[in-house]
């Protein structure tokens, strides 16, 4: 246990002032923008606030200059995030891509395609998908069947990819494909490939969730051709990399916010002479001070340079409990006295519905506690 | 991080606890054999004096490279009342009052019905019934908080020493569910020892949350034990041919215990960070009422999920599980329980609303204004 540490991070006035910067431009762009759309919290879709926040240079704001990026710290990008996702700003068109794949290419194809396309997600105009699940392969990742093989112009892609957010609306794929047949080293063979999804072979499929939205698709690729440099990274290293991406897509202040419009809500519905009610509400408080903590140590960890992969997932585990948790208390002190069409009930119905999710996307439940498990040096 | 402080002392703290700290001597005091000689050898090393100023033959250390000391009392579950000492002690420094010799106890004066610091003439009396007072019969001062009774409350918290070894003064003993001592004090007219003006202005009840800082990092010292404990007991274990840790149902329980333990150090962690930041004096109720909320909410689900992973041979008094998980349930209850302040923070939560809450939670000053008086 004692090897499993995230240690408090402070942020230092720069960041604060930046904060106060941010808090000041999210007050006028989401002037008009009602307590229903901020429920989708990081799920919600504008490509013009995107735009918005590009000019802002608040997208893929760590990055070289030469890529587009403010050479900001790991920590102001934080507080960036994390006033934007409080806000329940609509970041879902560029969020992958800041995120995780701009990195991704920054990290494995510094010269070739990180200058070609890193500067058009830092303005806001490009977007990413992530071509992980497969319909047979979800949590066992490395049972993927999509695969590329050689061909005279590259590489010739076939196979499918599901649950794939945002890939109607993205300008590229970042596909995890078999390059070689497997073994019994269940991890080779697996190559990470850029598709611009306007190749040809390629359909895009939604599927609808239950919210009545189609945010997740599915994606079949049916020999799509793509050029040798748009490998990323070593052919063969797929899985190490997707580790590396993993790790940046569960530490983030997304994995313990996403119910931040309901609490908001209950605080203006709550009787303040309701004892009982204070408590609970504090109750969520003292996590929500706690679970920031934890996913900003974590950020400080990153920006060290270190890989805090099991924190990471306790900081995953940890926030969808939390979040996951705001809907059952949302329902125990309000259930009964909460009127249709009011703001809080909009926001508690949409909430609850899309709770299960939080913890599935990322990784579940499930494979984050036995990575923690295996952290903890369970044999 | 650790500064060379921090690691100073959690070195010294490890070699004393884990030399001295034995489960019989556990046992014994828990049969009410005070254990004099872990006394001798906690005050031998000035660990009781870690937070007195150097005048009253202290080490001045700050809450931050202190907070080993507190942590290692619940991660050996060391049975004497050395953080309630500690805490009075610097109390009493801070308030300019002499550091008695003896193990101190602490009272918050306005946690306790119809217990007042009055006045009396010239002097300044405490009357009236405290309840639930850690190690009552073991101590041999009190060192309470209080406003004196019918004074306004914009005046700042008093520190008074109470003599316990004198007239007037009525102990029952009892003992807390972990069979610490622990009971009740009835002062007729009791006149203070000392008494004098508490000098911080961003604590409102200074012993009752200094009180939970240093619980909070008790029960976090006992939850590492009860995780260090059940990890090992899942190893070793074999059960239908391996070990019972090879279980993913075992492995999920474990998993959701590191993250409560890991929360619940977080919070604590920041807590006792801020008390040492000059810049964070704004932030330190709300840090100090974050982490008792955190940490007794864990203890609760920690202490189940170790007990669940060990089977009945964690229900014996033989293993040592239970030392760790009965103090984590008479923790998580003194001063203050996490409804006690969740409640707080969810008043203050309520008062900021939707346009106020989430500036005070970056700023950690959610509760700065309910001492906005002083």
């Amino acid at each position: 246990m004692q090897q499993i540490q995230i240690d408090p991070c402070s942020l230092d006035a720069k960041c604060e002032a930046l904060r106060a910067e941010a808090r000041e431009f999210l007050a006028e762009a989401l002037c008009d923008y009602r307590p229903a759309d901020r429920a989708a919290n990081w799920s919600g879709v504008s490509a013009e606030f995107s735009r918005k926040l590009g000019e802002r240079g608040w997208i893929g704001m760590t990055w070289p200059k030469r890529f587009g990026g403010q050479e900001r710290t790991a920590l102001e990008r934080y507080v960036v995030l994390e006033e934007l996702l409080a806000a329940g700003a609509p970041v879902g068109a560029h969020w992958i891509a800041d995120r995780q794949s701009g990195p991704l290419l920054m990290r494995f194809s510094p010269e070739v395609l990180a200058p070609r396309i890193l500067p058009g997600i830092t303005r806001g105009e490009t977007f990413f998908c992530i071509g992980m699940s497969e319909p047979n392969s979800g949590s066992d990742l490395a049972s993927i069947r999509t695969r590329a093989e050689r061909c005279a112009d590259g590489w010739k892609i076939n196979g499918s990819k599901v649950w794939t957010t945002g890939a109607q609306r993205a300008h590229y794929m970042i596909a995890l494909v078999r390059t070689a047949a497997p073994s019994d080293e269940r991890h080779a063979g697996l190559s990470q490939f850029l598709i611009d999804m306007r190749t040809p072979g390629i359909t895009v499929r939604p599927i609808r969730n239950y919210l009545g939205e189609a945010e997740f698709n599915e994606v079949f690729l049916d020999n799509v051709i793509v050029s040798d440099d748009c490998v990323i990274g070593a052919p063969g290293d797929g899985w190490k990399q997707v580790g590396a991406e993993l790790a940046l897509e569960r530490s983030g202040p997304e994995r313990y916010l996403s119910s931040t419009q309901l609490l908001l809500e209950m605080l203006d519905a709550a009787d303040p002479a309701d004892s009982a009610m204070a408590t609970e509400l504090g109750r969520l408080t003292a996590r929500y001070a706690t679970m920031r903590q934890m996913s900003l140590g974590v950020a400080g960890m990153l920006s060290r340079g270190e890989s805090p992969g099991v924190a990471a997932a306790i900081v995953k585990d940890q926030g969808a409990l939390l979040e996951q948790s705001i809907p059952d208390v949302a329902h125990a002190l309000f259930g009964d006295t909460a009127l249709d069409q009011t703001s809080l009930a909009t926001v508690q119905n949409y909430i609850t519905q899309a709770s299960p999710s939080f913890s599935l996307r990322g990784g579940t439940r499930e494979i984050l506690r036995g990575i923690i498990a295996r952290g903890l040096s369970l044999r | 991080m650790q500064s060379d402080n921090e690691r100073m002392i959690a070195d010294t703290v490890q070699r004393i606890f884990t030399d001295n700290i034995t489960h019989a001597v556990r046992a014994h005091a828990e049969a009410g054999q005070v254990p004099e000689g872990i006394w001798r050898v906690i005050t031998e090393n000035g660990l009781h004096l870690a937070l007195a100023s150097a005048d009253a033959g202290g080490s001045e250390l700050t809450w931050h490279d202190a907070y080993p000391i507190l942590r290692g009392i619940g991660y050996w579950q060391v049975p004497v009342p050395l953080a309630e000492t500690l805490v009075a002690a610097a109390l009493l420094s801070d308030a300019g009052i002499n550091v008695p010799e003896g193990p101190m106890t602490l009272i918050e004066v306005g946690r306790h019905d119809g217990l007042h610091l009055q006045r009396d003439a010239q002097t300044l009396i405490l009357q009236g019934r405290a309840v639930n007072v850690p190690w009552a019969s073991v101590a041999r001062w009190a060192v309470i908080s209080a406003h004196v009774h019918e004074v306004p409350a914009t005046e700042l918290p008093r520190i008074a020493l109470i003599d316990l070894a004198q007239e007037g003064v009525i102990v029952s003993a009892g003992r807390t569910v972990a069979g610490e001592p622990q009971g009740e004090l009835k002062f007729d007219a009791v006149p203070t020892t000392a008494t004098a003006t508490y000098p911080s202005t961003y604590l409102s009840e200074p012993v009752l949350s200094l009180g939970a800082l240093a619980r909070s990092a008790m029960i976090v010292g006992a939850l590492e034990a009860a995780l260090h404990e059940s990890v090992t007991y899942a190893n070793d274990r074999v059960q239908f041919g391996r070990p019972i840790g090879k279980n993913q149902a075992i492995q999920q329980s474990l998993a959701e215990m590191a993250g409560e333990v890991l929360s619940a150090r977080m919070a604590t962690e920041v807590a006792f960070t801020s008390m040492s930041d000059s810049g964070r004096a704004h932030s330190r109720q709300f840090d100090v009422a974050v982490a008792k909320v955190r940490a007794s909410e864990s203890a609760t689900r920690v202490s189940s999920i170790a007990h669940q992973v060990h089977g009945a041979i964690g229900f014996t008094h033989e293993h040592a599980l239970h030392f760790a998980t009965r103090r984590l349930w008479a923790w998580r209850k003194d001063f203050g329980s996490d409804a006690f302040w969740a409640n707080r923070l969810g008043h203050a939560a309520i008062q900021a609303g939707s346009e106020g809450f989430w500036p005070a939670l970056t700023d950690r000053s959610l509760l700065a204004q309910t001492i906005a008086p002083y």
